[in-house]
């Protein structure tokens, strides 16, 4: 006899079947428990203290202040820089996503070895995190290191001083990120151009289509859905970024490369302010809505499905 | 000739030209990495002849040795990052695939509200999240250990999201015959499912081992102990004890980069399907 008809004491399969689905709930409830143990309630604790002036090293608790932390927030100097260069950062986004777009087109069926190119190709994204950034770092050392000493032997006498000053720190940053950004959006783009069927491209090829039109009638409007993809998640992205900017630079010199994480993270860890820095992560929280909200919105101009 | 041929041989030598103008293209994006290898194999007064010598003319193995067995604690930093990183690889998609399969295959009330909650999580900022985490592991008494970067690790959005899909990409009558023979869901995840899956396990453990590998943010937040340190935050500690020992800091960070390289290339296959599957399908 199958065990369908044995499990339970009362030998009803009807019970089996029941329990079986309650089942669902044990096969999620470490991850859900996970979850709101680490993300939900320290979230919804986070958002309480946003209203509070809580020092924690004062040894005092929390005390509520409504939106005080948003009042003060808006008339500090270094929130309008931080929201400047959180902006800033977002730049590379789209230029990775060109750049990455053209190099899978290319990869796709123009080259030979593509499996080793498309290797070659994302291996500074995966690479990327604080060893980089340190490289990045001695890449860009002013008085000797090897960027400036190009520069100057291509002529240019007095080359930036990148990460030592505060008016091409930023500049530097960008470099790098949007260096580190093309690998990924090159594997996305490269699996997304190879769902595309290749009758279609022989038959617009055959048609005459020249390959700058077959680019933009056909290709582009087929990856729509991969290019929103991409920028959504790498505005995202770049809103959040942190670490190799912080690894460089700690936000400096004088606060030019300070984003809102790095504004955070100093109000949090550096003067204990809890109840500001909570403030501040949320309004990073906002603009990362409010970046998902208008593609969402744009998107259904310009994306094809 | 005829014309046939010509155009096919202009066609390849096309072809040929484009490959050349990318591997120049992708040794440009590789050079930092590049710089930093050969530069871990020069003599201080190396480190920044111009021309660059990508090639060390003089190569030494110094500056690895010395990283490796002088007393600022790298290894110590290594042994941590590798215990952290193999630990959530093993763990992370396992639990993961566990939630992947109750959110899949079994239908119970309240299944797509909890499913949707839960992607709703992933928009939450990390930033959100470290003061009020810094106050609970304070609580917890796990502040400034490694419990503090395992625990939260062990629950990924991602995963269940990736391997949520992989399930339901699987034919609904195999799962649906095996429960009809009377095996139920625990017997049909440990034998059917997770065996399955196994390309899309290794794929994520993969991707949550160089995220753990790279994680500076809760390090920096939640460690203080020197000797409790992880690679990137023992990195950090180490440019500022070496100073301008370049040639010294290059061989830390191509330390650093191994693994990653080493799992990159040997797992070459899963990431790009995992990272390109991931995406299409989100």
């Amino acid at each position: 006899m199958p065990p369908f008809f044995i499990p339970g004491k009362d030998g009803d399969p009807m019970s089996w079947m029941k329990r079986q689905r309650m089942l669902g709930y044990v096969f999620i409830a470490p991850n859900v428990i996970g979850m709101t143990v680490f993300l939900l309630v320290p979230a919804l604790f986070s958002f309480y203290l946003m209203f509070t002036d809580w020092v924690f090293s004062s040894g005092r608790g929390p005390h509520f202040i409504g939106l005080d932390n948003f009042r003060r927030m808006v008339k500090e100097e270094l929130f309008w820089i931080s929201l400047k260069n959180t902006l800033l950062v977002m730049l590379p986004v789209p230029v990775a996503v060109i750049i990455g777009f053209l190099i899978a087109v290319m990869l796709n069926n123009r080259v030979y070895l593509t499996k080793t190119l498309r290797a070659f190709f994302f291996a500074p994204y995966f690479t990327s995190g604080i060893a980089i950034a340190f490289v990045w770092m001695v890449l860009f050392q002013p008085s000797e290191g090897p960027i400036n000493a190009f520069l100057r032997s291509a002529g240019i006498t007095d080359p930036p001083r990148w990460f030592s000053s505060p008016d091409t720190a930023m500049i530097g940053m960008l470099i790098m990120l949007t260096v580190g950004g093309i690998g990924y959006n090159m594997i996305i783009y490269l699996a997304a151009l190879q769902d595309i069927s290749t009758e279609l491209m022989e038959a617009a090829r055959i048609d005459g289509a020249k390959t700058r039109h077959l680019i933009s009638k056909v290709i582009l409007p087929l990856v729509s859905p991969t290019t929103f993809f991409l920028l959504i998640t790498g505005f995202v992205g770049a809103v959040k970024g942190f670490g190799m900017i912080y690894a460089i630079t700690q936000g400096g010199p004088a606060n030019s490369t300070s984003v809102f994480s790095i504004f955070a993270y100093k109000q949090a860890f550096h003067f204990y302010e809890m109840g500001y820095a909570s403030a501040i992560s949320w309004t990073m929280f906002l603009l990362i809505l409010l970046i998902s909200l208008l593609q969402w919105w744009g998107q259904k101009r310009w994306v094809h499905y | 000739m005829n014309a046939q041929v010509s155009r096919t041989l202009q066609r390849r030598a096309v072809k040929w030209l484009n490959t050349i103008i990318m591997a120049f293209l992708s040794l440009l994006l590789l050079s930092p990495m590049l710089w930093m290898i050969s530069t871990s194999f020069k003599k201080p007064k190396d480190v920044f002849t111009y021309p660059i010598q990508w090639i060390p003319l003089d190569p030494v193995m110094t500056n690895h040795i010395k990283v490796w067995t002088t007393g600022d604690g790298f290894l110590t930093f290594y042994l941590n990052s590798l215990k952290i990183s193999a630990t959530l690889m093993i763990l992370a998609p396992l639990l993961a695939a566990l939630a992947a399969y109750g959110f899949a295959k079994i239908e119970f009330k309240g299944r797509n509200t909890i499913f949707f909650l839960y992607l709703c999580l992933m928009m939450i900022p990390q930033q959100v999240l470290f003061v009020p985490k810094f106050i609970m592991f304070d609580w917890m008494h796990i502040y400034n250990t490694h419990w503090a970067l395992i625990l939260p690790g062990l629950f990924t959005v991602f995963g269940v999201f990736m391997i949520r899909q992989f399930f339901l990409s699987l034919p609904q009558e195999i799962s649906e015959a095996a429960f009809i023979d009377g095996a139920g869901h625990i017997r049909i995840f440990a034998r059917m499912f997770l065996p399955l899956s196994k390309p899309v396990l290794a794929t994520f453990a993969i991707i949550d081992f160089t995220w753990n590998w790279n994680d500076y943010e809760n390090a920096l937040i939640f460690l203080i102990d020197k000797n409790l340190y992880t690679v990137p935050l023992g990195m950090q500690n180490f440019m500022q004890e070496a100073g301008v020992d370049y040639n010294l800091m290059m061989a830390a960070a191509t330390a650093s980069v191994l693994p990653l390289l080493i799992v990159f290339f040997a797992g070459q296959k899963y990431i790009i399907q995992g990272f390109s599957s991931s995406a299409v399908k989100g």
